[in-house]
C-alpha cells in the first residue's frame, strides 16, 4: 500500500471508529439524539465547554453507563485484534488468535475459581474476577510457554501444539467446577461467554494501560513480524534475533489478550476474523495490518455490543454469541472465497 | 571479504554431522561445495551463515570471529538465498526486497530514499525491475529465486551464501541465476559459497570446489583437481567418465552404467562386437545393461567406441590410432571372437585400415556363430575402399542375418539367447533357487 492509500484507509477507519461510539453511545432503551450524545461526550473529555441545556439524569445515562461500556467494547476489540495479528504473524498460522496459546482458557479458570470462592465460601474482595482472571491468563501462558521451549528455542509448531493441549486441558478444568458450582452455574456460564453487561470506567482503568504499551512494543516489532513471514532461518539471516523477538512478542500479545479477556470473558472470533479480513485489503505488511486491524476489531465490537444488548431488550445476550454468530459465517465465506485457502 | 573456518564439528543430536572441518575462503572466489545428499553440506552452510552452532570449532569471516558480529551486523556481512524459498505471503516483490535493508534500519526508523534506490538497483541488477509490483506469490521459481538474491543484494552483502539455488529450475533459469551470480562475484568482489548439486555446473562455474563426504573434506581445490573418476567414484558410489567440456576444457562428468562382474557366464552368453568411429557405443551400453558377456575388436586406441568399450571394462582387442588392423592384432582378434556365440558388426565406415574386421566377421560365419549386420542408415554410402569393402559386406550380409534397428537386434538376440527380458535373468535364478 502506498502512503496515500494508507492514509485514506486509516481516515476512513478512524471516522467509521468514531461514528460507531457516538451512534453506539446513542442507542439503547432511552433513545438519546446523537448529537446531544456527541455534545455529552465531547464536554466531558475535554472539559472545554458544559451542556447545562441536557438534563443531568441524560447526561449521567451518557457518561456513568453507556460511554464506559462503548469504550471498554472499542478496547477490547482492538487488544483482541492486535493480540490476533500478533499470533497470526508470530505463528505463521492463520488459524492462531488469541486463544490459541490457552491465554483465554487460564483466564476462564481464573475467573471460574474467582466465582464459585464468592459463590461457596463468601469469599471476595473488588476486582476479584479480572484478577483472577489475569492471573490464571498469565499462569497459563508461562506454563504452555516453557512446556512448548526445547534447549532455550521455542519451535512454532511445539508452541501450538501445547497451546491447544493446555486448553483442551484447562476448559475440562472449567467444566469440573461448573459441576461443584451447581445451580450458580449461570454466572459461570455467562461469564465464560463474554459481555461487557455492568462494566465501568474501573475496568477501562485497568485494560488501557496494557493495549497502549502493548499496542506501541508490537508496532515496533511490526517490521520483524513481516521478515518473520519468511521463516525463522531467513529471518536470522536478515538480521532479526529470531528467539528473543519471539518471546517478546508472545509475552506483549499474551498480556494484552490477558488483560482484554479478564474484564470481558471469552469473547471469540474477534482476534480470529478481524485481522483475515484486513489482510485481504491491506496485504500482509504489518506495520499497516496492525493499527487496521486494532481500528476494525473496536468498531466490531462496538456493535456487536450494541446487537447483544438490543436485540432482546430488555434481556442481554453475551456478546462473545453475537461474534460467533457473525464470525462463524463470515470465515466460512472466506473459506470458500479463497477456494480453501486462507493466507497470512 | 576472505572466510576461514576451523575446525568445525556439529552434531544432531549425537550424530556427528560435520567432523573437524577446515577451510579458508579468498576474498572475492567462487567456490562450490558438492558431495552427495547427506554428506554435511547443507549444514556446513548453515554453521557458516550462524544458523547453527558448531560444537566445536569457529568461523571467521574477515579478521571477526562469527560469534563477535551481532545479528545485525551480520546481515550487513553476509546474505543467504536458501534453497526453498516461503512464499505463502503476498509481499510484493519491492517489499520483499525491501526486507534486505532491514539490517540496517533501527526499529523506529522508516526505509528512506537511499534504502529504495538500493532496491531500485538490486531488481535492475537481477532483471527483477519488472516484477516490483508483482505478488511474491505469482512468480515461477526462477522469478522468485532471483527476487531472493535481489533481497540479498539489498543487504550490501560481503559475502554470499547459497544454498541449491537452481536445484527445482529447468536449465535455462539454472544457467540463468548461475551466471548472475559469477557476475556479482567479479563485477563486485563479493565472496560466493554455494552448495550445487549439479556437479557439471559446478565445474562450469566455480573457480574452487570443496568435496564433501561423510561430515569431512574428501577434497578440495581447482575443479580439475577435484572432480577426478576416483573421487567422484569412492564419494557418490558411481562410475562416471570426467572428460573436458568440449569447448571451454572444464571438467564435465558423464555417467556410467552401474558396475558389475563379467566373466561367470562368459560361456553361455558372450556377444562380440566389431566397431567403430562411434557406431557401437550405444550398441555396448544397451547389451551391457541387458546383462550380456561383451568383448569388442578391432578398435583404434582414441576411437570412441575404444573409449566406450573401456568405459564398460570390456576385453578389447585395441590398434594404435590411425593404424590399419595388423595381421597380429587379427589373430588376437579371431581368437576372441571364437568363444562368441553371436558376433554384431555395427554401422562402421568402410576403409583399408578396418578391412580385416570384416574378414573377422566373415570368419565368424564360417565357424558357424551367428553373426548380426547392423545397416540402419542404407541410403548413406560408408564405403571408401572403392568398392572391395561393399563387396566384402555383401558377402558377409548373405552368411549373416541383416537388422535394420537395433530393436530388431535385440529381440533376435534375446531369441537366441533365450532372455526375452532382462528380468527373466533374475526369475530363472530364483527359480533355480527353489529347485
Amino acid at each position: 500500500m502506498n502512503r496515500k492509500n494508507k492514509f485514506l484507509l486509516y481516515s476512513l477507519l478512524l471516522s467509521v471508529l468514531v461514528l460507531s461510539v457516538v451512534l453506539a453511545t446513542a442507542i439503547g432503551a432511552v433513545a438519546i439524539p446523537p448529537g446531544e450524545t456527541f455534545r455529552i461526550i465531547l464536554a466531558r473529555l475535554t472539559g472545554l465547554f458544559t451542556v447545562a441545556d441536557i438534563p443531568t439524569s441524560t447526561q449521567s445515562i451518557i457518561w456513568n453507563l453507556r460511554f464506559p461500556r462503548v469504550l471498554l467494547g472499542l478496547l477490547i476489540g482492538a487488544s483482541l485484534a492486535l493480540a490476533g495479528v500478533s499470533f497470526q504473524g508470530l505463528l505463521r498460522n492463520p488459524l492462531a488468535d488469541p486463544f490459541t496459546i490457552g491465554v483465554s482458557s487460564g483466564a476462564a479458570v481464573g475467573a471460574t475459581v474467582a466465582m464459585l470462592l464468592r459463590q461457596l465460601y463468601q469469599f471476595s474482595f473488588p476486582h476479584m474476577i479480572p484478577l483472577f482472571a489475569f492471573v490464571g491468563a498469565f499462569l497459563a501462558m508461562f506454563f504452555v510457554y516453557n512446556l512448548a521451549k526445547i534447549g532455550g528455542q521455542v519451535p512454532v509448531v511445539t508452541l501450538l501444539l501445547a497451546g491447544v493441549v493446555v486448553s483442551s486441558f484447562l476448559s475440562a478444568v472449567i467444566s469440573l467446577l461448573m459441576v461443584f458450582a451447581g445451580e450458580n452455574m449461570q454466572g459461570i456460564f455467562f461469564w465464560l461467554s463474554g459481555g461487557l453487561i455492568m462494566r465501568s470506567w474501573t475496568e477501562i482503568w485497568f485494560v488501557l494501560p496494557y493495549l497502549l504499551i502493548g499496542s506501541v512494543i508490537l508496532y515496533t516489532y511490526a517490521r520483524d513480524l513481516n521478515v518473520l513471514l519468511m521463516g525463522e532461518e531467513a529471518a536470522l539471516t536478515l538480521g532479526v534475533n529470531v528467539e528473543r523477538t519471539k518471546k517478546i512478542l508472545l509475552v506483549t500479545a499474551s498480556l494484552v489478550t490477558a488483560a482484554a479477556v479478564s474484564v470481558s470473558g471469552m469473547i471469540g472470533f474477534v482476534g480470529l476474523i478481524i485481522p483475515h479480513a484486513v489482510r485481504i485489503v491491506t496485504g500482509p505488511d504489518h506495520r499497516t495490518l496492525l493499527p487496521a486491524s486494532a481500528l476494525v476489531g473496536a468498531s466490531f465490537l462496538i456493535w456487536a455490543d450494541v446487537v447483544a444488548r438490543t436485540v432482546m431488550a430488555p434481556k442481554e445476550i453475551p456478546v462473545g454469541i453475537i461474534t460467533a454468530f457473525v464470525g462463524a459465517p463470515f470465515f466460512i465465506y472466506l473459506l470458500r472465497k479463497k477456494k480453501s485457502e486462507i493466507r497470512l | 571479504m576472505k572466510v576461514e573456518i576451523q575446525d568445525i564439528t556439529f552434531k544432531y543430536k549425537s550424530q556427528k554431522v560435520l567432523d573437524d572441518i577446515s577451510l579458508r575462503i579468498s576474498s572475492g572466489k567462487f567456490v562450490g561445495i558438492i558431495g552427495p545428499n547427506g554428506s554435511g553440506k547443507s549444514t556446513f552452510l548453515k554453521v557458516l551463515s550462524r544458523i547453527l552452532r558448531p560444537v566445536a570449532g569457529y568461523v571467521s569471516l574477515g579478521e571477526q570471529p562469527l560469534e563477535q558480529f551481532s545479528q545485525k551486523e551480520l546481515a550487513r556481512t553476509m546474505a543467504v538465498v536458501a534453497q526453498d524459498t516461503n512464499a505463502g505471503y503476498q509481499f510484493t516483490v519491492e517489499d520483499v526486497v525491501l526486507m534486505g535493508r532491514a539490517p540496517y534500519l533501527g526499529r523506529f526508523q522508516s526505509e528512506s530514499m537511499a534504502d529504495y534506490e538500493i532496491v531500485r538497483q538490486a531488481l535492475q541488477v537481477t532483471g527483477c525491475s519488472h516484477l516490483r509490483e508483482r505478488s511474491i506469490t505469482e512468480l515461477s521459481g526462477g522469478e522468485r529465486q532471483r527476487v531472493m538474491i535481489a533481497r540479498a543484494l539489498a543487504q550490501q552483502p560481503k559475502v554470499l551464501l547459497l544454498d541449491e539455488p537452481t536445484s527445482h529450475l529447468d536449465i535455462g533459469y539454472q544457467q540463468e541465476i548461475l551466471d548472475l551470480v559469477k557476475r556479482l562475484c567479479t563485477t563486485e568482489g563479493i565472496t560466493v559459497v554455494a552448495v550445487l548439486h549439479d556437479l557439471n555446473l559446478a565445474a562450469y562455474y566455480c573457480q574452487e570446489l570443496v568435496l564433501f563426504h561423510q561430515g569431512k573434506i574428501a577434497a578440495c581445490g581447482l575443479p580439475t583437481e577435484v572432480l577426478t573418476a576416483e573421487n567422484i567414484e569412492k564419494v557418490y558410489g558411481t562410475r562416471v567418465l570426467v572428460s573436458p567440456h568440449p569447448v571451454f576444457g572444464t571438467p564435465q562428468v558423464s555417467l556410467l552404467p552401474g558396475m558389475r562382474h563379467q566373466g561367470k557366464t562368459q560361456q553361455t552368453n558372450h556377444i562380440h562386437i566389431i566397431a567403430g568411429g562411434g557406431s557401437g557405443g550405444e550398441l555396448m551400453r544397451d547389451l551391457y545393461d541387458l546383462g550380456y558377456y561383451l568383448t569388442a575388436g578391432v578398435l583404434s586406441v582414441g576411437d570412441s567406441d575404444w573409449e566406450a568399450a573401456r568405459a564398460l571394462n570390456l576385453p578389447v582387442i585395441s590398434e594404435a590410432p590411425f593404424s590399419p588392423v595388423s595381421p597380429a592384432r587379427h589373430q588376437e582378434h579371431l581368437s576372441m571372437l571364437q568363444h562368441a556365440q553371436a558376433v554384431i558388426l555395427a554401422e562402421i565406415p568402410l576403409g583399408h585400415g578396418n578391412l580385416l574386421n570384416l574378414e573377422a566377421a566373415l570368419q565368424a560365419a564360417d565357424w558357424g556363430i551367428k553373426v548380426y549386420v547392423v545397416e540402419e542408415k542404407t541410403e548413406q554410402n560408408r564405403d571408401f575402399t572403392g568398392g572391395e569393402g561393399q563387396k566384402l559386406l555383401t558377402q558377409v550380409k548373405e552368411k549373416g542375418i541383416l537388422v535394420t534397428d537395433k530393436a530388431q537386434l535385440y529381440q533376435a538376440l534375446a531369441k537366441q539367447f533365450r532372455l526375452s527380458h532382462p528380468f527373466n535373468e533374475l526369475s530363472e535364478r530364483t527359480n533355480s533357487a527353489v529347485n
